[in-house]
């Protein structure tokens, strides 16, 4: 909110007490709080994306970026614009699109590795083979389709920049919708983390919550693919930050996850505007933008890396 | 092993040929050896574009499918491959980087510059993943190095104008296209370096398949092992990423092929295999990046992550599911199984 380049943020108090110009007031009220505002939509139905896939696997190391579903998503919304089915104009188009190929790659890594009761870290490797293809597919599509490339190429990393009020009428709808239905899953989701056996034994339909909390994710996950893109790893690491803070009775934790992506991805955001205009006084570049999904994906491979390190050493 | 060999050397001048005569203008087989010693327009389209780019994919595909094999015994991984553990990226960042940033660099500079990324990613994998105590963290650690570096280089492309934008997404593909001598003139002297050494390095390659504590009794240093083998690989795949861009996943596929086709040998002798295979890759992968949508030229690096995963899944999953041969060989440690 604050972070821009102009105005600066005591214009944007007086803004929202409702005293500044009008230029202030149009930049704050139609670029930045839309922004803001899908920022936080987006984080937050990745984290509970995520955390409804770490969950329904029972495995830490799941997420939407390493089980498919990112990729495919992608895939899918830049298909769907190569072909000139979708674009900017119709963004419905794209959510669509978006669950399609979402949906697709979730199931190929399940006709991978989910068959076959198979270990964490197995599936998580399938995961990023299966993304590999799905990337690769992208990359054939937009090389028939050149001229989309370089709106495309924020999407694949993740970006808020011009999201305006169409996107947020587009985003909340389905993300309240499916959030609403995936907090509803709280209860036996926990049990499901407890293994299949002890959910068995207390009356669960295993198979169907399952197939519920996976459904969940992967239209949570093309939501916010559709509306900014792939962020990377957000839905992998909000789970363990969540889990760390609120604990593991999901009714509290899911939630909180959504709170905690929303906070994340829209202080990435924020973070990412202050470094761009660093770098624009810096080295005087004009053009200088760094999408908010760049720190995202840098900061979340570090933690990633710490905590592959704790599940790898609980192992050896 | 005649007959693998017969066949496989079949295979490679069937695609050899298909790469001299098929495009535009057609040479029919039998024209070859004048078209290539006459002179004229198809004497120069033959010896200076697709003479220079059989042999670029010949010898990228060998030194991939080597690289690969490396990786894959020192860590005894079958998923240990350029594009898992960062080595792929560092190299395509150090190359794009100063593509965009608008900096000269001459071209006898840039399989340095692929060298340093490839080394400062494959570095950073194995440090931060404790030298591959487990194989899956290595391969989850590379993941991540891997995505860290692949948003740095869509940072780049995001500050890219349309133009260069092209040019860097073609070669991040890893493309073949209009590849002359001196590209492949440029590979030599690090070829010069890299197969001495892979020569030197293939014993040990097979005492590491043995596991961690075996190794250590036989008086191998298993870290500065696990090192040299990495820096071996970087050796030869910093080049032909310098050159080609990295084409994707034949560091993976190769090795698979090799080892379906010669069942529990030594290492040293997988190598020579894995070399044949990967180039094999290459070459037959080129072919339709040539000519599938022609006139517009698809990047190799496109086709064989289309083909080459699946392929390579595939054959591990066959691997597995016989696991009386895998008893014997002792190499088929499977991700995740290394303890």
């Amino acid at each position: 909110m604050f972070a821009g380049r102009s105005p600066s943020a005591g214009q944007v108090w007086d803004v929202l007490t409702g005293q500044a110009d009008s230029t202030a007031r149009h930049i704050v009220l139609q670029l930045r709080v839309p922004r803001a505002l899908v920022a936080l939509g987006a984080g937050a139905s990745l984290g509970l994306a995520g955390l409804l896939l770490q969950s329904a696997l029972r495995n830490p190391l799941a997420g939407p970026e390493v089980t498919g579903v990112t990729p495919g998503a992608v895939l899918g919304a830049v298909t769907a614009t190569g072909l000139g089915l979708a674009g900017w104009e119709s963004p419905a188009a794209v959510v669509v699109a978006a669950c399609l190929g979402g949906f697709t790659g979730a199931g190929l890594l399940w006709l991978l590795a989910g068959r076959r009761k198979s270990d964490p870290e197995e599936t998580a490797v399938y995961g990023v083979l299966v993304s590999a293809v799905l990337a690769g597919l992208t990359s054939m599509v937009l090389l028939v389709a050149p001229g989309e490339l370089g709106s495309v190429v924020q999407w694949l990393i993740g970006s808020t920049e011009g999201r305006v009020w169409e996107h947020w009428a587009l985003l909340w709808p389905w993300a309240l919708a499916w959030g609403v239905a995936s907090c509803a899953l709280a209860a036996p989701l926990t049990l499901l983390r407890c293994g299949d056996e002890q959910a068995t034994a207390a009356g669960l339909a295993v198979g169907r919550a399952r197939g519920a909390a996976l459904v969940g994710a992967v239209a949570l996950t093309a939501g916010a693919v559709s509306a900014v893109g792939a962020l990377g790893f957000v839905g992998l690491l909000v789970p363990h930050l969540a889990l760390a803070v609120f604990g593991a009775d999901l009714r509290t934790t899911l939630p909180g996850a959504a709170l905690i992506g929303a906070v994340v991805v829209c202080g990435a955001d924020a973070a990412a505007q202050v470094l761009s205009r660093l770098l624009v006084e810096g080295l005087g570049a004009e053009r200088m933008t760094v999408p908010a999904g760049a720190l995202t994906t840098c900061v979340g491979a570090v933690l990633l890396l710490v905590v592959a390190r704790r599940h790898g050493a609980g192992q050896v | 092993m005649i007959r693998q060999l017969a066949g496989a050397l079949a295979l490679l001048v069937a695609a050899a040929g298909v790469a001299l005569c098929l495009g535009t203008p057609y040479v029919a087989p039998h024209q070859l050896p004048a078209a290539l010693t006459g002179d004229g327009l198809e004497a120069v389209i033959l010896t200076e574009l697709r003479l220079p780019r059989l042999v670029l994919a010949v010898t990228a595909g060998a030194c991939l499918g080597a690289a690969g094999l490396v990786l894959q015994e020192a860590l005894r991984n079958p998923l240990a491959v350029p594009e898992m553990i960062g080595v792929s990226s560092g190299a395509a960042l150090g190359v794009a980087a100063p593509l965009v940033l608008a900096l000269s660099v001459p071209a006898a500079a840039q399989p340095l510059l692929a060298l340093g990324g490839a080394v400062f990613g494959g570095v950073l994998t194995l440090v931060a993943a404790g030298f591959g105590r487990s194989p899956s963290a290595v391969l989850l650690t590379g993941a991540a190095v891997s995505a860290a570096l692949q948003a740095g280089l869509l940072v780049l492309m995001v500050l890219a104008d349309q133009l260069d934008l092209q040019l860097i997404y073609r070669y991040l593909l890893g493309s073949l296209s209009a590849r002359t001598w001196d590209d492949v003139v440029g590979l030599g002297p690090w070829l010069l370096v890299a197969v001495p050494a892979l020569v030197l390095c293939a014993p040990v390659l097979g005492v590491l398949r043995l596991g961690d504590d075996d190794a250590r009794a036989l008086g191998v240093r298993v870290r500065w092992a696990r090192f040299g083998a990495l820096a071996l690989a970087i050796v030869l795949i910093a080049p032909v990423v310098a050159v080609c861009g990295p084409v994707a996943w034949v560091g993976f596929l190769a090795p698979q092929l090799a080892r379906r086709i010669r069942p529990g040998s030594e290492a040293l002798s997988l190598l020579p295999w894995s070399a044949l295979c990967g180039a094999l890759v290459v070459l037959c992968a080129d072919q339709p990046a040539r000519l599938a949508l022609a006139p517009v030229e698809t990047p190799v690096g496109a086709w064989t992550a289309l083909l080459g995963v699946p392929a390579g899944v595939a054959l591990m999953r066959i691997r597995r599911d016989r696991p009386s041969r895998q008893a014997s060989e002792g190499s088929d440690v499977m991700v995740g199984g290394g303890r």
